[in-house]
């Protein structure tokens, strides 16, 4: 017999008070227990234990339902979609291309990109973190590593934020703006599908439609891949770059120890992408009936592991719901786990790491603009804020 | 005594290089891998403990401490 049975609580993801303090937002979630059912019907997995203890069976709890019934996605979002045995063969594939190595090479590129995005307002004295430059700088990064035009950018923003806005407001129907902006958006990168095949260049599609024989991707594929890296690769950086600034605006000192030790820039990347996940929780379905920490969970359950409480379990962090970075040397769970694994996690850190070596070479003292209060949107897929205002000197920062 | 990783678990998160160049290096596909055969002296326990606990996979481990 499998653990306990429990009838479902009242907890409903929305009411967590995440928008002002993600510490109290996730203390409203894990106070309802390490595993318990929402008033919708999904499980809820709090602990690091629960936590990890799904994303290393995939076979119990499966992506592939869950992630293709939410999106509203004709198509299967490759590889985040794809359960065990098949979701080996590409991430086989993909991994090598967002290596270390492979984001070491493309460092002076994406260094230059960084620093004109900054420069455009450095002279300014004042900048919308977000607008001008989170929203912006992830996708110039796709479109670097996809080889297509950055003179495309806005346009690619304005599809994607449409889609994901609507994706997270809930079950409506989507309005005729969610549809022209996928099929724009389908239809851009069927574009570049095709132009590629005929012009291959030295860039991931490329490389994606060079593979041969047994190991070719139908477009079928090449378009659901190509789609998920902007689902999961454009806001989730906006998210944490505003997230990072913002905790770096808000305490000067700890930005001036990091301009005069720079070795302390990854452990700041680090605590904050633990404290301040930008996907809190991610998405299961069960196969078969699974006992998780002495509780029963039936099979086809819908699960949300969430990763913000995994990352502030007490006895884990000496302080847990803080930027420390003396704690940031322990493994934390924003990327996720197990073989989904976020694969541009090694891009997402760099790109962090550029935008703020680049920003505190032209702008070394910022804060807030007074009487403007950072709040996160909430509910939300993907944790963000919508602004962040800063005020600085000019003239002062010297290149 | 050796530090190895458990490749069944590794999913290439790349914290063990990052943080200890010493003792773990990369592959061309971002995943961890010991350096040499991950011998280590008395002087690189503590280290090799602190790698541990940096692997969100727990897919570190020390043999033969
Ligand atoms: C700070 C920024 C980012 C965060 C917090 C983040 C978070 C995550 C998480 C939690 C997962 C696991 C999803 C699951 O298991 O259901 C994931 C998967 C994924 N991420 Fe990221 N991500 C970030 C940036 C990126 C970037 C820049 C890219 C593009 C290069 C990317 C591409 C992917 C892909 C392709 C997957 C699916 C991997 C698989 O299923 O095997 N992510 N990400
Ligand atoms: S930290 Fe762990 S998961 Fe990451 S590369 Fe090293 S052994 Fe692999």
């Amino acid at each position: 017999m499998l653990g306990k049975m429990t009838a479902p609580t009242k907890f409903q993801l929305a009411d967590a008070p995440m928008s002002a303090d993600r510490t109290a937002g996730f203390r409203f979630v894990s106070s309802f227990g390490e595993v318990f059912q929402a008033a919708n019907g999904t499980w809820m997995l709090t602990s690091a234990e629960a936590v990890k203890f799904a994303v290393r069976h995939p076979e119990v709890f499966s992506s592939a339902e869950a992630t293709n019934a939410g999106s509203g996605i004709p198509i299967p979002l490759i590889p985040v979609a794809v359960d065990p045995p098949a979701h080996r063969k590409y991430r086989l594939v993909l991994d090598s291309m967002f290596a270390p190595r492979v984001v070491n090479a493309m460092e002076d590129d994406l260094r230059t990109q960084a620093r004109d995005l900054i420069a455009a307002f450095a002279n300014k004295g004042e900048c919308d973190v977000v607008g001008d430059l989170a929203r912006l700088y992830p996708t110039q990064v796709f479109l670097t590593f996809f080889g297509m035009p950055l003179d495309d950018r806005d346009q690619l923003v304005g599809w994607v934020e449409t889609m994901l806005d609507h994706s997270t407001t809930g079950t409506a129907e989507a309005g005729p703006e969610v549809v022209e902006a996928a099929t724009g958006l389908f239809g851009y990168i069927q574009r570049f599908i095709d132009e590629k095949r005929e012009r291959p260049g030295d860039d991931v599609l490329s490389r994606l439609l060079a593979l041969e024989g047994d190991d070719a991707w139908s477009d079928e594929e090449m378009l659901g891949c190509c789609f998920l890296f902007t689902v999961a690769g454009l806001d989730t950086v906006t998210g944490a770059m505003g997230f990072l600034m913002r905790h770096l605006a808000l305490n000067p000192e700890l930005r001036r120890q990091l301009i005069a030790d720079p070795t302390l820039l990854g452990p700041v990347i680090e605590e904050t992408l633990r404290v301040e996940p930008p996907a809190p929780t991610i998405s299961r379905t069960t196969t078969q009936d699974v006992e998780v920490c002495g509780v029963r969970i039936p099979a086809g359950s819908p699960v949300a592991l969430c990763l913000g409480t995994a990352n502030r379990e007490p006895g884990h962090w000496e302080h847990p719901d803080d930027v420390d970075v003396a704690q940031a040397d322990r493994g934390h769970m924003t990327f996720g786990g197990g073989i989904h694994r976020c694969l541009g996690s090694h891009l997402a850190r760099r790109e962090l790491r550029l935008v703020v070596e680049e920003f505190h070479k032209l702008i070394p003292e910022y804060e807030v603009a007074p009487g403007f209060d950072p709040v996160a949107v909430w509910p939300a897929g993907t944790l963000h804020l919508t602004s962040l205002p800063l005020v600085f000197p000019v003239g002062d920062g010297g290149a | 005594m050796r530090v190895v990783i458990d490749y069944e678990r590794c999913t290439g998160n790349g914290r063990c290089y990052a943080l200890f160049p010493d003792l773990f290096g990369d592959d061309e596909s971002g995943y961890g891998q010991v350096i040499g055969d991950g011998s280590i002296g008395d002087d690189q326990l503590d280290e090799a403990r602190s790698a541990v606990v940096a692997c969100p996979e727990d897919a570190v481990a020390i043999e033969g401490e």
